[in-house]
C-alpha cells in the first residue's frame, strides 16, 4: 500500500461500490480539518485509470466541503473487490459502531462481491454483532432495499431491528404510505402501528395498502388542524381497534360506565391490564386529611350508584 | 408420518452412545434403510445445523442419537400467576417429526433435531432417587412436553420399558401423551391403574390445517378406544384451543364423537388449554408458515409475557367445552385448565384448587378411581 498526495477531483465519487455510509453530519469533522487536517489519509483503489473511493467518504465529502484541492490518499493495489472491501471493512469495524443501515449495507456487498453465504453467517455476523442466523442475514439484506427516502428515515429514527423487520414486509408503495406516519412516533409506537397493521392485512386478507388507503385513515390524515404526531396517533389509535375489537369494545363500555357516572378525573380507576384479573384499582392524591376524605366520600357516593355495579361485570 | 412410518432422512451417533443398547435398539428398527454418521463434537455439531434457513424444518428430518448431561426429571415449567398442577417431565426424546404450527418447541429447543438420549442408565438412577425423595405424595409424570411420547416409539421402545418401571410404583401417576396412533408396544404392554396414555384432541378442522404429518382427530380416538380396551386408563388434552368461525360447534363435535367412543368412566382426566405462545414464537410461525391465520386472533400480552386470547374469548372456548363434556356424561371427569389463573378456573370449573398440591390430589383420581 502506498501513501500518495492527489487532487480530489481524480476520485470518481460516483463509483460508491465499496461505499456503506451514509446520511452523516459533517459538522465536527470540519471543524477538525480545519484545526488541524486530515491525518488519516482516506484508502483508494485505482481502477480505469481514476481513483476508487474504498474506505473514508466522511473525511473526503468534508474535504471537498471546505474546498480542499488534493489531500494524501493511501492507494492499495489489491484488484480482488472483496478482499479490497474487507480492507474498509476492517478500518471501521476497529474504529467505531456500525448502524442498522450500514450493517445491511455491509453484508449486501459482502454478498455482491461473492463471499460465501455460510461465511457471512459464520464470520462476519458475530463480528457486526448479529446473531449467526441465515433468517438474520435475510433480515439485513432485505433492509438493504429499501428506497433511499426510507434508508435516511431508518437511520436518523434509529429504528430497531423488529420494526425493521416487520416494515421489510410490505411494498415499497405501502412503505412510502408508512413513513409519514412513522416518522413523528416513538420506537414502540412505531411497532405497534407496523404490527397491527400487518395483522389486520393478514386477517383481512386485504393489501395493508388498502388499509392505509381507507377513508377513515385518510380523513385523520387530511385534518389540517392535526399535527402530524396528533395524525399519527390517532391513526395508531385507529389500528389498534380494528386489531383488538373486542378488547375495545370492553375498553370503550368501561370508560362510557365512567363518564356516565361523571368520575371525578383526580381520582383514577383501571382495570387490570387487559381485564385479565379481576381487580381494579383506584388511585387518589391528597395533600391532607380533608382532602383524604372527600375523595373517600366521593368514592362511598360512587359506589351506590347502579353503574357502580355495571363495572364489575366487564371483568 | 404419526402412523408408526416416520423413518429418518439420516442419523447422527455421538460416539460415546455407539455401544449403548438404546442405540443398538434404533439401529435395529431402523435397518438399513437410513445413512449414519458418527459425530465425534456434538456441540460443533448442533452449532452447524444452525445455520438454514427453516433449521426447526431440517431439524424434524434427522435424528441425533447423543446422552443426556443433565437432569432427565424436571418441574413442568408453568407460567408465573397461573394455577400449576405439579407436574414432573421426563426429558427423554426432544423435538417431534410433527409439524404443528402453534408448537412451543419451535421457539424452547435450542438445538434443531430429533434427539433420543440413550443413557438410560443414568434415567433409571435418577428417577429411583427422585422417587424415594417424594415417596410420601403423589407424583404425575410424563415424557410428552419436549416432544411427542409415542411417535418414535417405534424405532426406541421406550414406551414399553418406562410402563414396566413404573407400573409398580403406586405413588406415581405416568402419563405418555400423544397425538399419533403408533400405540404397537403399549398394547404390548401390561396395563397398570396408574399408567395414563393420553392423545392431545383438536377439531378436525385444526388437525388438518394447523398439525401437518398428525393423525386426523378421529384416528386418535380410535387409537385411545384401543388402549382403553387393552385395559390401560386414558387422558385428553384439549390443547390448545383455537378460535376461528365455527369453533364452537366443531369442539363440540370432537366431544361427542370422544364420548361415543370412550367409556366416561375410564377417562383419568382431560385439560384444556387456549392458544398461547411467548412473543417471538409469533415471528417465528409467521415466517414458517405464512397461510396460517391462528396468530392474527385477537390475542393480548399478559403478565407472564405470553400472548394469549382476550379473556372473555378464552371464557367462550373453554365453557363450550367443558357444557359439551357435561352434556355428553362426562360429569365425574376431572377437568383442569392449564396455565390459567383463579378467575377463569371459578367461572369455568366452578371452584379453585388450593394450591399445586390440591390440584395433584385431585388429578390423582386414577390411584384409587378407575379398576383394571
Amino acid at each position: 500500500m502506498k501513501k500518495k498526495q492527489i487532487a480530489l477531483k481524480e476520485i470518481n465519487l460516483k463509483d460508491e461500490k465499496f461505499r456503506t455510509s451514509y446520511h452523516f453530519s459533517l459538522q465536527k469533522l470540519k471543524l477538525s480539518l480545519e484545526k488541524i487536517g486530515l491525518l488519516h489519509p482516506p484508502l483508494v483503489s485505482l481502477q480505469d485509470n481514476r481513483f476508487i473511493l474504498v474506505s473514508g467518504w466522511k473525511r473526503v465529502l468534508a474535504c471537498l466541503e471546505l474546498s480542499f484541492t488534493a489531500i494524501p490518499v493511501y492507494l492499495t493495489e489489491e484488484k480482488n473487490e472483496l478482499q479490497t472491501f474487507l480492507m474498509a471493512l476492517y478500518e471501521n469495524l476497529g474504529t467505531r459502531e456500525f448502524s442498522l443501515m450500514e450493517k445491511a449495507e455491509v453484508l449486501t456487498r459482502l454478498k455482491k462481491f461473492g463471499e460465501d453465504e455460510k461465511e457471512i453467517i459464520r464470520h462476519y455476523l458475530p463480528l457486526l454483532d448479529i446473531p449467526q442466523t441465515l433468517s438474520h442475514l435475510d433480515a439485513y439484506l432485505a433492509f438493504s432495499r429499501f428506497e433511499p427516502e426510507m434508508k435516511r428515515a431508518v437511520h436518523e429514527k434509529s429504528m430497531p431491528f423488529t420494526s425493521l423487520k416487520l416494515l421489510a414486509g410490505f411494498t415499497p408503495q405501502e412503505q412510502k404510505l408508512l413513513l409519514p406516519l412513522l416518522l413523528p412516533l416513538g420506537q414502540n409506537k412505531q411497532k405497534e402501528v407496523l404490527e397491527d397493521l400487518l395483522d389486520i392485512s393478514k386477517r383481512k386478507d386485504t393489501a395493508a395498502q388498502k388499509i392505509l388507503l381507507s377513508k377513515e385513515i385518510k380523513s385523520i390524515q387530511d385534518t389540517e388542524t392535526l399535527t402530524p404526531l396528533q395524525r399519527a396517533d390517532k391513526i395508531r389509535s385507529l389500528l389498534r381497534e380494528w386489531r383488538y375489537p373486542v378488547f375495545s369494545s370492553w375498553k370503550d363500555s368501561f370508560d362510557s360506565l365512567l363518564r356516565k357516572m361523571k368520575w371525578p378525573r383526580e381520582i383514577t380507576v383501571n382495570p387490570s391490564p387487559f381485564f385479565e384479573e379481576d381487580n381494579f384499582t383506584v388511585i387518589f392524591s391528597f395533600e391532607n386529611q380533608v382532602q383524604f376524605k372527600n375523595s373517600l366520600l366521593k368514592l362511598e357516593e360512587l359506589s351506590s350508584r347502579d353503574e357502580f355495579l355495571e363495572i364489575f361485570k366487564l371483568r | 408420518m404419526g402412523k408408526s412410518d416416520f423413518l429418518p432422512r439420516k442419523v447422527y451417533i455421538e460416539k460415546k452412545s455407539l455401544n449403548r443398547a438404546l442405540t443398538k435398539r434404533i439401529l435395529k428398527n431402523i435397518g438399513r434403510r437410513v445413512p449414519l454418521e458418527i459425530i465425534e463434537d456434538s456441540q460443533d455439531f448442533l452449532e452447524k445445523r444452525k445455520i438454514s434457513r427453516d433449521s426447526v424444518k431440517h431439524g424434524k428430518k434427522d435424528l441425533f442419537i447423543t446422552s443426556q448431561k443433565g437432569e432427565f426429571v424436571k418441574p413442568c415449567p408453568c407460567t408465573p400467576h397461573t394455577i400449576g398442577c405439579n407436574y414432573y417431565i421426563i426429558n427423554l426424546d426432544l423435538n417431534c417429526p410433527l409439524n404443528c404450527t402453534y408448537c412451543i418447541l419451535q421457539h424452547y429447543l435450542s438445538d434443531p433435531i430429533i434427539t433420543v438420549h440413550t443413557n438410560l442408565d443414568d434415567l433409571w438412577t435418577q428417577l429411583d432417587v427422585f422417587l424415594v425423595k417424594n415417596k410420601e405424595r403423589s407424583i404425575r409424570i410424563g415424557t410428552g412436553e419436549l416432544g411427542d411420547s409415542l411417535l418414535i416409539d417405534h424405532l426406541t421402545g421406550n414406551s414399553k420399558e418406562l410402563i414396566s418401571y413404573f407400573n409398580n410404583k403406586p405413588n406415581v401417576i405416568f402419563e405418555l401423551k400423544t397425538k399419533t396412533v403408533n400405540i404397537e408396544n403399549v398394547l404390548k404392554s401390561e396395563p397398570a391403574p396408574n399408567i395414563v396414555i393420553s392423545w392431545s384432541l383438536n377439531s378436525s378442522k385444526i388437525a388438518q390445517s394447523e398439525e401437518q404429518g398428525s393423525p386426523a382427530t378421529e384416528e386418535r380416538i380410535r387409537a385411545a378406544r384401543r388402549v382403553m380396551d387393552k385395559g390401560f386408563p386414558v387422558g385428553f388434552h384439549f390443547d390448545p384451543l383455537i378460535l376461528y368461525p365455527g369453533c364452537a360447534k366443531d369442539y363440540r363435535d370432537v366431544v361427542e364423537n370422544l364420548l361415543d367412543y370412550i367409556d366416561p368412566k375410564r377417562i383419568a382426566w382431560i385439560s384444556l388449554g387456549s392458544l398461547r405462545f411467548p412473543s417471538p414464537l409469533k415471528e417465528i410461525i409467521r415466517e414458517r408458515f405464512p397461510e396460517t391465520q391462528i396468530i392474527y386472533s385477537e390475542m393480548i400480552k399478559g403478565k407472564d409475557g405470553k400472548l394469549r386470547y382476550f379473556k372473555p374469548l378464552r371464557l367462550d372456548l373453554y365453557k363450550n367445552v367443558v357444557r359439551a363434556i357435561k352434556e355428553r356424561g362426562g360429569q365425574r371427569i376431572p377437568l383442569y385448565l392449564c396455565m390459567e389463573g383463579k378467575s377463569i378456573w371459578r367461572e369455568v370449573l366452578g371452584w379453585i384448587p388450593r394450591g399445586e398440591e390440591g390440584l395433584e390430589a385431585y388429578l390423582s383420581s386414577p390411584l384409587g378411581k378407575l379398576v383394571v
